[in-house]
């Protein structure tokens, strides 16, 4: 579906010389390297997390994807095509939905735009109605349809934004932030209603947000990209095992212990009383657990894999 | 072609539902556009008052100079209105979104907001346009029809014009001051460049195309214009045309997507 080989991307800005005149006549530019030397492939109905910090790359890769920019070198080929010819044969199967952007007339209902795509993706009368009333119901916002978009919370935007992207069911769609800046009942709508689309219309996603939880729920491919470059590509699951020498093991106190019994253990990274959270290296979790059936009165021991955030920190500190 | 037109006709009447929702500015828009028109149409009048003739020009020739501007500054305005907002699409990224859409983007940036105030002002403009050229001695069909040519060739320039600001937008971000400056020299050619002394004259006959642009189409209604300047005004709109399509080509390469 999407085949990305040695992907580079360079940004060209002016810089701001001493004067006028030279701004004019010995014009200084800076390069900036958003995407470098990137290779990946995405198969046909996966879901694909893309995350980093800001400035990573992540969006300038869904833009060269998407045709929008062009690439400074390397080859892209999506759905069999080079994105940038922006043939419409391409365009029509593909979304871009951004959290911080939007496509819809501000001055009027979201309708309007959803009849508009309508016709610029030749959708017809039959799928056009099935697909907003489908689109809608999952998202619980059928009222919402004719109230003019300037009237609408930021929510309820992204999910008239959602539908607009939708109607024409692309077969490959590039999320970009798409909960940025809602709240969190918001959140978990949008987290659903992906998750269920794509197991209803078996569309290819790749989705880059800044909240992990999008990512660890949705993804179960992660692509970790810094400076440019993909520090992993792989599942989940092994990103964990591969990364991660430690866990978490957090203990329900019965009663209040001072902090030196607590260090005849470990340092606890938490103590607040009845919760004590231990960071341990997973070759010495035998050890601590017997340190602790043997010193402390506890009602509940719990040990999980350290918090997936921690080990991309830990992966972009390495870099 | 078909499904080009029904989505132009669809951009057209959204920017016109939008339009619609402010009265109040459209009233006074359209009023200043009329004080503007009979100020300058009235002043003609007077100039004649005391002369018969203005650098050759009867007042029957001197209107039809102002009305053929008119029509072809409106026209490019009714067509052309979306170049002006294009900035903050630039800047605010919103134009990654139009650029992902299975059509060009001059349907939606460059005659997506068909100005309907223009085209109601345009209405007058062409009943008083007829009006005075069916006055013209020596009126001919191959003059009027070559009449109609020049100024379609004009809207060409003027859509060559509006391309390349498009075109400058995207690699500098800059539209007011372009298309303040394509505004300024255009009015220029409101009456015949003839008025002006050389070099200005030639300066905006050949180098700046506004006497082509607003200047021609009467010309050859009066039969003053050689089959020589005809073809010369032919191949300047190719050519800026031409360029234009590179130039967009150019910035579309360069387009950086700003705005995150």
């Amino acid at each position: 579906m999407i085949t990305v080989k040695n992907l580079t991307k360079v940004y060209k800005t002016t810089v701001k010389g001493k004067n006028f005149i030279s701004d004019i006549f010995a014009r200084k530019y800076k390069e900036t390297i958003a995407v470098k030397n990137i290779s990946f492939e995405v198969r046909e109905s996966e879901l694909v997390g893309l995350i980093g910090p800001n400035g990573a790359g992540k969006t300038t890769t869904l833009k060269i994807l998407s045709g929008i920019l062009y690439p400074t070198s390397g080859t892209c080929k999506v759905l069999g095509m080079t994105p940038f010819d922006k043939k419409p044969e391409f365009l029509k199967q593909i979304s871009f939905i951004m959290g911080q952007r939007n496509q819809l007339f501000w001055d009027l209902p979201a309708l309007d735009t959803f009849y508009l795509n309508k016709e610029i993706y030749d959708v017809d009368d039959k799928q056009f109605k099935q697909v907003v009333k489908e689109l809608s119901d999952l998202l619980n916002c059928e009222n919402l349809l004719d109230k003019p978009v300037k009237t609408l919370s930021l929510g309820e935007r992204m999910k008239m934004e959602l539908i607009a992207g939708l109607i024409h069911n692309p077969k490959i769609i590039f999320f970009d932030e798409p909960t940025i800046g809602l709240d969190i009942f918001s959140q978990e709508v949008i987290r659903d209603f992906i998750k269920n689309y794509q197991k209803h219309y078996r569309a290819s996603i790749i989705l880059t947000s800044h909240y992990m939880e999008d990512v660890k729920r949705l993804a179960k491919r992660l692509i970790v990209i810094n400076k440019g470059r993909i520090l992993y590509d792989g599942s989940q699951a092994e990103i964990v095992k591969k990364y991660s020498n430690e866990k978490y093991v957090t203990v329900i106190l019965e009663r209040q212990v001072e902090q030196k019994v607590l260090a005849l253990i470990s340092k606890p990274i938490v103590y607040n009383f009845p919760r004590v959270v231990f960071k341990i290296d997973k070759s010495e979790i035998p050890t601590v657990v017997k340190l602790i059936t043997d010193n402390l009165s506890f009602s509940d021991l719990t040990i999980e894999e350290e918090p997936i955030e921690e080990i991309i920190k830990t992966l972009f500190r390495g870099q | 072609m078909k499904k080009s037109l029904k989505l132009f006709y669809i951009y057209a009447s959204l920017y016109f539902k939008m339009v619609f929702q402010q009265r109040l500015g459209i009233v006074l828009f359209t009023l200043g556009k009329i004080i503007r028109f009979l100020f300058l149409f009235l002043m003609i009048f007077l100039v004649f008052s005391k002369t018969r003739l203005v650098k050759g020009f009867s007042l029957n020739q001197m209107i039809i100079f102002y009305l053929t501007f008119n029509i072809i500054d409106s026209t490019a305005q009714l067509l052309f209105r979306e170049v002006y907002r294009f900035r903050s699409q630039v800047v605010s990224g919103s134009f990654d979104l139009i650029l992902l859409k299975p059509h060009h983007p001059f349907l939606r940036i460059l005659v997506g907001g068909v100005d309907f105030l223009d085209l109601f002002l345009l209405i007058p403009y062409i009943v008083l346009t007829i009006y005075y050229i069916l006055q013209l001695p020596n009126l001919s069909l191959l003059l009027t029809a070559s009449y109609f040519l020049l100024i379609i060739n004009s809207l060409i320039i003027a859509t060559a014009f509006h391309i390349m600001v498009l075109a400058l937008a995207i690699l500098t971000t800059e539209v007011d001051h372009t298309i303040m400056i394509y505004r300024d020299m255009t009015a220029l050619g409101r009456f015949p460049v003839e008025i002006y002394k050389e070099p200005v004259r030639a300066i905006f006959t050949f180098l700046i195309p506004v006497g082509i642009m607003m200047n021609f189409p009467a010309k050859i209604l009066f039969n003053l214009l050689s089959w020589q300047f005809i073809l010369f005004s032919i191949a300047i709109s190719s050519l800026s045309l031409l360029f234009s399509f590179k130039l967009w080509d150019i910035a579309l390469k360069k387009y950086q997507s700003w705005g995150g």
